[in-house]
């Protein structure tokens, strides 16, 4: 059988495209089309999530991509890397600091009492795992209602803007080594290939944006002892990071606008004195776009982790930075097992050729044994 | 009467994209009526490369993109002669943005008429204030206090 040219296709995949749109919306009469603003803010983890894979901070982007691709994170992500391939590059933005961070949420795992104090901010860690049934009918009144009986609940604080990093409290008591400042250009992995060895800077640029999950697994080896990372949560917050750029015209710093973001250092197993001084802890460190913490915590140990195979060589795979860059990132991986859904009736043709070859020098080669035999 | 000094200009383009972006652009269209505007540079949209500053070890790695705008105005003021403005905003809108970037010209120089950007400023102040009180709101609710669990001798060393 042949190579065969199929007439037809293009007609079967518009009527896939309109099977997908008349899916979204079978609701019919009785359904109400989402908002974009519903899924940015009801549903502000997903979008989180997927500003985060998509590499762009575009929440109302996200929200369009997660309506269009009914739920899909990985598609989601997909629809946002396209948007982003169509624009150009603007300009390049000086260097952003944590440390201006307004947060919503602070945790230590390491110590109760870190300066500024524990805010537990929005979280599901100390919830029960029931099912709350009422908001399966929940009524757009009670709905509008909840968060300003929540801001009623509050009473007026004179909380700080910013808050001290546990893990310069830390370098003060000589735990830490004290921090340098880098003056090595970062990699930018949206223009170059990651060729090995990459500098740690595209190793944290390529988990930033990777996919929740694959990043989680590769995380979870090391934590269960395919690795040695032992991490303690130095802190991990949450909050709104401001994008200051220089003003074009004075040169002074403006702030153009700001963008939520989810960051976690994990103190780690100490190391031994050498001739640059006292022992001290070792770190990892996870930021990314949206609020995404099981991501961050995952980041900031894969980061400790791939330090150590980066220096004395790969001892289990979450410290290859071959292995866990090159399979973390959800539109790759996502493409290559889509792609096996693409026609492969020539190659699949040329295995089932090859098999039927094979059988038949088995059946001969079975026969003349039969025959001498 | 609001004065423009109650904020520095770092700040201008946060309170004004607080509000509802019909204001901003009915105030700039007000001033552009006004004054002759000229586009230094074609109002444009696309995207920055967020560098961010890790602090764990002091390396700068890219975190991701966000979309940015850009606009850069002159304004010709018989008065007091060209006066020029700019803004660049973590957005697409390249009509908000050139609408910023005329506000930001009139009362970067204080030319007559630029009361009116100088009002939306003190709105959108209030804006952001009530913005900032949800978001300490979060944490004032959150906050854990660990002597009161101290008081009740209850184990919180795990």
């Amino acid at each position: 059988m042949g190579y065969v040219a199929i007439k037809g296709g293009g007609r079967a995949i518009a009527g896939a495209e309109a099977a997908m749109e008349a899916l979204r919306c079978a609701e019919g009469e009785a359904g109400t089309p989402l908002t974009l603003a519903a899924i940015e803010q009801q549903l502000r983890l997903l979008t989180s999530r997927v500003v985060s894979e998509g590499g762009l901070y575009h929440p109302r982007l996200a929200a369009l991509a997660i309506k269009q691709m009914q739920g899909d994170t990985l598609e989601a992500a997909f629809a946002l890397r396209a948007y982003r391939s169509t624009k150009p590059r603007l300009l390049d933005l000086p260097v952003q600091e944590t440390r201006q961070m307004r947060l919503i949420r602070r945790i230590s795992s390491a110590f109760k009492d870190i300066p500024g104090g524990q805010m537990l901010g929005p979280t599901t860690d100390y919830a029960l795992r029931l099912m709350r049934l009422d908001l399966a009918d929940e009524s757009p009144e009670a709905f509008r209602s909840v968060s300003r009986r929540f801001m009623e609940g509050v009473a007026d604080s004179d909380l700080p803007d910013s808050y001290p990093k546990v893990v310069d409290a830390l370098r003060e008591e000589g735990l830490l080594p004290p921090l340098t400042r880098s003056r090595e250009a970062a990699f930018d992995i949206t223009r170059d290939p990651l060729v090995f060895p990459v500098p740690r800077s595209a190793a944290l640029a390529t988990m930033a944006r990777a996919e929740t999950g694959s990043l989680l697994a590769i995380a979870y080896s090391n934590m269960r002892g395919y690795g040695d990372v032992h991490p303690t949560i130095a802190e991990l917050r949450v909050g709104y990071l401001p994008v200051v750029l220089p003003h074009p015209v004075t040169g002074e710093p403006v702030e153009a606008g700001e963008v939520l973001v989810t960051e976690c250092e994990v103190v780690a197993m100490y190391e031994g004195a050498d001739s640059d001084g006292p022992p001290t802890f070792t770190l990892g460190y996870g930021a990314c776009f949206g609020h995404n913490e099981v991501k961050a915590i995952s980041m900031a140990i894969l980061d400790r982790a791939l330090q150590k195979g980066m220096r004395d060589g790969p001892a289990n795979p979450s410290e290859d930075p071959e292995f866990v860059l090159l399979h973390v990132d959800g539109v790759d991986s996502m493409g290559f097992a889509s792609h096996y859904k693409m026609p492969h009736y020539v190659t699949f043709q040329s295995d089932m050729d090859r098999l039927r070859t094979t059988q038949g020098k088995a059946d001969a080669a079975q026969s003349s044994q039969g025959v001498e035999s | 009467m609001t004065s423009m000094n109650e904020w520095p200009r770092g700040q201008w383009l946060r309170l004004w994209s607080a509000l509802p972006s019909t204001l901003v652009r009915a105030t700039a269209r007000q001033l552009a009526e006004r004054y002759e505007v000229e586009d230094l540079e074609l109002p444009q949209s696309g995207l920055g490369l967020m560098p961010l500053s890790d602090s764990a070890l002091g390396e700068t790695y890219f975190i991701g993109e966000v979309p940015l705008a850009r606009s850069q105005v002159r304004l010709a003021s018989p008065a007091q002669g060209p006066v020029e403005g700019a803004a660049t905003l973590v957005d697409d809108r390249v009509g908000l943005v050139r609408d910023l970037a005329i506000l930001d010209a009139a009362v970067g120089a204080r030319l007559p008429g630029h009361e009116s950007a100088v009002e939306l400023l003190a709105q959108g102040a209030t804006v952001v204030a009530e913005s900032d009180h949800q978001r300490r709101a979060l944490l004032a609710a959150t906050r854990v206090d660990f002597a009161l669990l101290g008081t009740a001798e209850e184990d919180d060393d795990e």
